[in-house]
């Protein structure tokens, strides 16, 4: 049992790493590094909710009780949105590389007010 | 009709434009024309259906506790019809001015349209934040498919926001699978009542945080100016009109179904919300020079406005929010449309340099101050009587500061939409000679009458009543849970 309370609150604790590094650094990079944070902090936290103490994957034929397979189905979903949001904003970013030859959001004129 | 067609059409013609692209080029001027007359119908006829009675499928023919389920019920159909005029008028003005030349256009854009109908048919909160977020990313594309700077700035911050606000909305709905062991919606209103307040807090605080950031609400608004003022006329138009109104349901589905009966303050945010989007959003709004950044921060205080009327958490709230909220799409995509091209025409997107367009530009300018007198809520036109729902609801519910924000947030639009007026309508030089164009000057004709007939709607019984059932069918969870399980 503790060993899935601390795997809970490591996901935690990632997530609000994550958000802090998003909230925090001016390097675009970082930002992006943020946001893959976050998004592996909630899939563990999915992944981890469908374990159970002794089971066995949930194959037929199954022997003994099997672990719950419908995070793994979440899991892998939540990876393909995250893929598509992180290739999504690495784009982006090239494009603004190519413009303003640097990644620092206080060098890019930003839209402001 | 089922909705599940509602979905796969869009999503099906949004994968053949690039085969049809490949197989004969000439095909696209008449297959994507056709394709969204198409997507108008089957989503309008999806509506229908749903209106009449709660209409399901069931995906894989599994029953509801283990499979996928769309339903359809009356809050959903009145979303999928305003989806199908908003992406319509949106898709006229962009064929009118693109043509079927940028075919990638056409994949993003019918991709939206089929994920945003996902969004309103789905049953199972997982499903939500899947078609969720295929329509996010295909927002995000379509604000910077110019590729000019404002544009990849602009995006880049809205996908930076939107994918923080979509891993908010994933993390309560692990929460809610951790506490429940279950993701259809019908079910867990049912047992989430009976999980410990503590935990139902932190789901609420999650999915709240996360739709807020979606919705551009005051405090987490940034990113809506910037997109919503960078992208090209059409887009800006369905972004204001269309998107946001998607996050709006999904709060008024996500906030009645699960939180009305276990957590009634989650309320109180909501209109705590709205009040300061209400108030910020008018502010920021009239120090703008740039119109169609007004325009956009103008956004952030209608959707304050909505946000009231869904916080009043009555029937009389959710009938007044769903009325404004068409109201909204109408007046400000007219309004975007309108005054994107006027600044094309004028090159300039300054207030200041906007003069003399009425002698000039007479048709545009006229739209758009029936739009104007609309959204500032001149009686009798559709925007005052949207306010004055939202008002006499709050107040009927005990609430007066949210009426008094009504109030002022009245006096500070009058204040900065004269300002633009003031200007159309002052002396000045003829803009550089263009052709006029044919079908936006349609569309916003076409919505503005719309505003005016709406303004008219509370006066004729059998078309308030279809507003008022809205209200009475959304807060019928039971009826929604019995409809679900075939009961």
């Amino acid at each position: 049992m503790t060993v899935i309370r601390l795997s809970y609150g490591t996901a935690i604790l990632i997530f609000c790493i994550g958000l802090y590094t998003i909230i925090s650094k001016r390097n675009l990079f970082k930002t992006v590094i943020g946001l893959a944070l976050m998004e592996s902090a909630v899939l563990l936290l999915i992944v981890t909710s469908g374990y159970i103490p002794g089971g066995v994957p949930p194959i037929i034929p199954i022997n003994g009780v099997a672990v719950n397979p419908l995070p793994h189905a979440f899991t892998l979903t939540a990876i393909v949105i995250g893929a598509s949001d992180v290739a999504m904003a690495l784009a982006l970013i090239m494009k603004l590389h190519q413009r303003y030859g640097t990644v620092d959001l206080d060098k890019i004129r930003g839209l402001r007010g | 009709m089922t909705p599940v067609l509602a979905i796969v059409t869009p999503l099906a013609w949004g994968f053949l434009i690039p085969l049809v692209y490949l197989f004969r080029k000439s095909l696209l001027k008449w297959a994507i024309p056709l394709f969204e007359f198409a997507i108008f119908a089957i989503t309008l006829a999806a509506a229908f259906s749903g209106w009449r009675q709660y209409t399901l499928s069931f995906l894989g023919g599994w029953p509801a506790e283990l499979g996928i389920v769309f339903v359809v019920d009356k809050l959903s159909a009145f979303f999928l019809v305003l989806v199908a005029i908003g992406g319509g008028g949106a898709f006229l003005c962009s064929y009118g001015r693109l043509k079927s030349g940028p075919w990638r256009y056409y994949v993003i854009f019918f991709l939206l349209q089929g994920a945003m109908n996902g969004v309103i048919v789905t049953g199972d909160i997982f499903n939500l934040f899947v078609f969720y977020e295929i329509f996010s990313l295909a927002a995000y594309l379509l604000v910077a498919f110019t590729m000019s700077w404002q544009a990849i700035e602009a995006g880049l911050k809205y996908l930076v926001m939107g994918t923080v606000g979509a891993f908010f909305i994933l993390l309560g709905i692990a929460y809610i699978f951790m506490a429940t062991g279950s993701l259809n919606m019908a079910i867990l209103s049912v047992s989430l009542s009976q999980i410990p307040k503590e935990t139902l807090t932190v789901i609420a605080v999650c999915l709240l945080v996360g739709l807020f950031i979606k919705i551009g609400a005051f405090p987490v608004h940034f990113w809506l100016p910037d997109a919503h003022s960078s992208a090209q006329t059409a887009v800006s138009a369905l972004l204001s009109g269309v998107v946001v109104k998607i996050s709006v349901y999904a709060l008024i589905r996500v906030s009645l179904l699960f939180f009305l009966e276990a957590r009634p303050n989650i309320f109180a945010v909501i209109t705590a919300v709205g009040v300061l989007s209400v108030m910020g959003g008018h502010l920021m709004a009239l120090r703008q020079e740039d119109i169609k950044r007004l325009l956009a921060y103008s956004t952030v205080a209608q959707i304050g406005y909505i946000l009231i009327g869904v916080g009043v958490g009555t029937a009389a709230g959710i009938t007044a929010a769903a009325f404004h909220a068409v109201n909204h799409m109408f007046m400000k995509a007219g309004l975007f449309i309108t005054a994107g091209h006027i600044t094309e025409d004028m090159k300039t997107r300054n207030i200041s340099e906007l003069r003399g367009l009425y002698h000039h530009r007479r048709g545009f300018v006229v739209i758009f101050t029936i739009l104007a007198a609309a959204i500032i809520g001149i009686p009798p036109l559709s925007g005052f009587m949207g306010k004055w729902y939202l008002m006499l609801a709050s107040v009927s519910a005990g609430n007066i500061v949210p009426a008094l924000a009504l109030a002022i947030g009245t006096v500070l639009s009058a204040l900065y939409y004269l300002r633009i007026l003031s200007a159309f309508y002052s002396p000045g030089d003829a803009p550089p000679a263009r052709e006029n164009p044919y079908w936006p000057f349609l569309v916003a004709g076409a919505f503005s009458v719309c505003c005016v007939i709406l303004g008219f709607a509370p006066f004729f019984p059998p078309l308030w009543g279809v507003f008022s059932e809205i209200g009475i069918c959304a807060m019928d969870r039971a009826g929604y849970v019995a409809a679900v399980f075939l009961e």
